[in-house]
């Protein structure tokens, strides 16, 4: 549970922010997907964008959770023997 | 010498090493009880006026359209008599800068005001309290209901429960929804459940997450994920009033008969009933002293002052007051007196003036704007009669809700003039597009690149007017 918070959370938090800031300066007809003028709606292109930037920072997060793990936690098959 | 560990584990929670324990504990699920007073009051009372708002403002109809909407669609935020595009974000960046600041000088005032009586999350989570206490009964029902068995009315009872929250959640996420789509539309489409596919996910997404917070993770919200939770404590100083129990005066605290010489059996004023920590919303007990839990909600106080009432002792042992207050023995005055010290008035003076520049930027904002584009296809032509021809796109930005027509003129270089269009109407909220000619006779201004401005005024209006540099190219 924690780690489920720990990765959906702050990313959601960031990903609004993004997209505030990045909707604010690009307007949605103003992209483009693989070279096509985006046909979709406004607020499609909005809410995708908002869990693509999601998504984004999400795996940010989980990128960090995992190298934060400590030495124990990763050598813990090891912990029965323990050298210096 | 430790052979390479592959990076993936198995399922299942990972053991704490010896020198870096998991501090999380799993929940205990709280059961809180209900507290009536003064603070209960004001916390009512701004649960009232905040959703007074939040349920009532998409209702609101002002010059004909929903007087709040943020609408996405056409990149316009309606406010009452304003129309706000997306290049006026610079008002919303102050905006946000003075909720910043005053929830900074509240903090250092008086704590977590902001948590314990205004912040949505403790705002829902009074409400969906409440429905619980309606339908579940009160604190010992529930703790009851908790341990009993699955049986019918259990079933009723949950049932009822969880679907008051959730309509109440779907409410909630519509009215947000309405925030962003027009309220008229989302009704229609309300009527023949024929909602876009964004707005009902929207919908249901806003809904479930009231629901989630408010329902079933309540304080934990406050105590792992809200962010103002963890920096709170930068803001506080020795005279920040915060909720502090008098255990000069509590302790030894015990229990007593009512009425009898407790002061002769050597004990304090805390009866030790434990319904300070029983109305705890986050389950802390305030007689450990303050802790980073405590959302600043005040029901300690109000539980105690009843039970102070109840035992004939003066009111207060738990109470709003300062580090310093508890230390000197001030009363009441001594902290008012320390309410104004560097630390406030310097959050206060930069609230005054960045509400100041909001107030200004508002009452001296332009209702006209132009951008001037020269076209890069075609440089400078010279046309038959030997002047010289550059063309430039302007895009005209009427911020008023009436349609109006402007006209155009140009200067800075000798001879200059436009040829065709000089009068442009734009509709109502609207931008317009429009291809100018500019000439110039030959000879005036030098080879190369020469300033030019345009100058774009309001028929209607003398003093809505524009001036906007470009550049004329003469060819060498």
């Amino acid at each position: 549970m924690l780690k489920w918070i720990q990765v959906l959370w702050p990313s959601f938090m960031v990903a609004a922010v993004a997209e505030a800031v990045f909707f604010t300066v690009v307007a949605p007809q103003e992209l483009y997907w693989r070279g096509e003028p985006v046909h979709l709606s406004a607020i499609a292109t909005y809410s995708i964008g908002f869990f693509g930037f999601w998504l984004a920072c999400a795996a940010s997060s989980l990128a960090t959770i995992f190298l934060q793990r400590s030495a124990g936690e990763i050598n813990r098959i090891h912990q029965a023997s323990p050298r210096s | 010498m430790n052979s390479i560990v592959p990076q993936t584990q198995s399922a299942g929670a990972p053991q704490p090493s010896d020198d870096q324990e998991n501090l999380y504990a799993a929940r205990k699920k709280l059961q809180v009880r209900s507290v009536k007073g003064v603070f209960a009051n004001w916390r009512w009372a701004l649960v009232w006026i905040t959703q007074i708002i939040f349920y009532g403002l998409p209702w609101l109809v002002w010059n004909d359209r929903q007087a709040v909407l943020f609408h996405l669609t056409e990149r316009k935020f309606y406010l009452f008599g304003w129309v706000f595009w997306p290049q006026d974000v610079f008002y919303l960046t102050i905006l946000l800068i003075i909720c910043a600041y005053a929830l900074f000088f509240f903090t250092a005032i008086a704590g977590r005001l902001w948590c314990g009586y205004a912040c949505p999350q403790t705002v829902y989570t009074e409400i969906f309290m409440w429905i619980e206490e309606k339908i579940e009964g009160d604190r010992n029902a529930r703790m009851k209901l908790d341990k009993a068995p699955m049986s019918g009315r259990k079933f009723a009872l949950r049932g009822g429960k969880f679907g008051a929250w959730a309509l109440f959640s779907l409410w909630t996420g519509f009215t947000f929804v309405a925030y962003f789509s027009p309220l008229q539309e989302l009704l229609q489409a309300a009527v023949t459940f024929s909602f876009g596919p964004w707005e009902l996910f929207w919908i249901l997404f806003y809904g479930a997450f009231t629901y989630i917070f408010a329902g079933h993770l309540r304080e934990q919200v406050c105590k792992y994920m809200c962010p103002y939770a963890r920096f709170q404590g930068v803001m506080f100083d020795p005279d920040t009033l915060v909720i502090t129990y008098d255990d000069e005066r509590g302790e030894p605290r015990g229990a007593r008969k009512k009425g009898s010489d407790y002061k002769a059996a050597g004990k304090g004023d805390c009866i030790d009933c434990g319904i300070c920590v029983q109305v705890c919303p986050t389950g802390i007990d305030i007689r450990n002293g303050l802790q980073y839990e405590c959302i600043g909600c005040a029901a300690c106080i109000d539980a105690c002052d009843q039970v102070m009432d109840k035992m004939a002792y003066p009111r207060g042992l738990i109470r709003y007051s300062t580090e310093n207050a508890m230390k000197k023995h001030w009363g009441m005055r001594d902290i008012l007196v320390h309410v104004m010290r560097p630390r406030t008035l310097i959050y206060s003076g930069i609230l005054a003036a960045f509400c100041a520049a909001l107030v200004w930027g508002l009452a001296t904002r332009s209702t006209l704007r132009v951008d001037v584009i020269r076209d890069r296809a075609t440089l400078a032509t010279e046309l038959a009669d030997g002047n010289i021809e550059n063309v430039y796109r302007l895009q005209v930005m009427n911020m008023t809700e009436g349609p109006r027509a402007f006209r155009i003129g140009v200067g800075g270089l000798d001879g200059v003039q436009i040829r065709g269009t000089e009068r442009i109407e734009v509709a109502a909220a609207t931008t317009q597009a429009v291809t100018l000619q500019v000439v110039v006779p030959p000879g005036s201004g030098k080879p190369g690149a020469n300033a030019l401005y345009f100058e774009i005024n309001a028929e209607d209006d003398e003093s809505v007017a524009i001036r906007e540099e470009s550049t004329f190219l003469m060819p060498h």
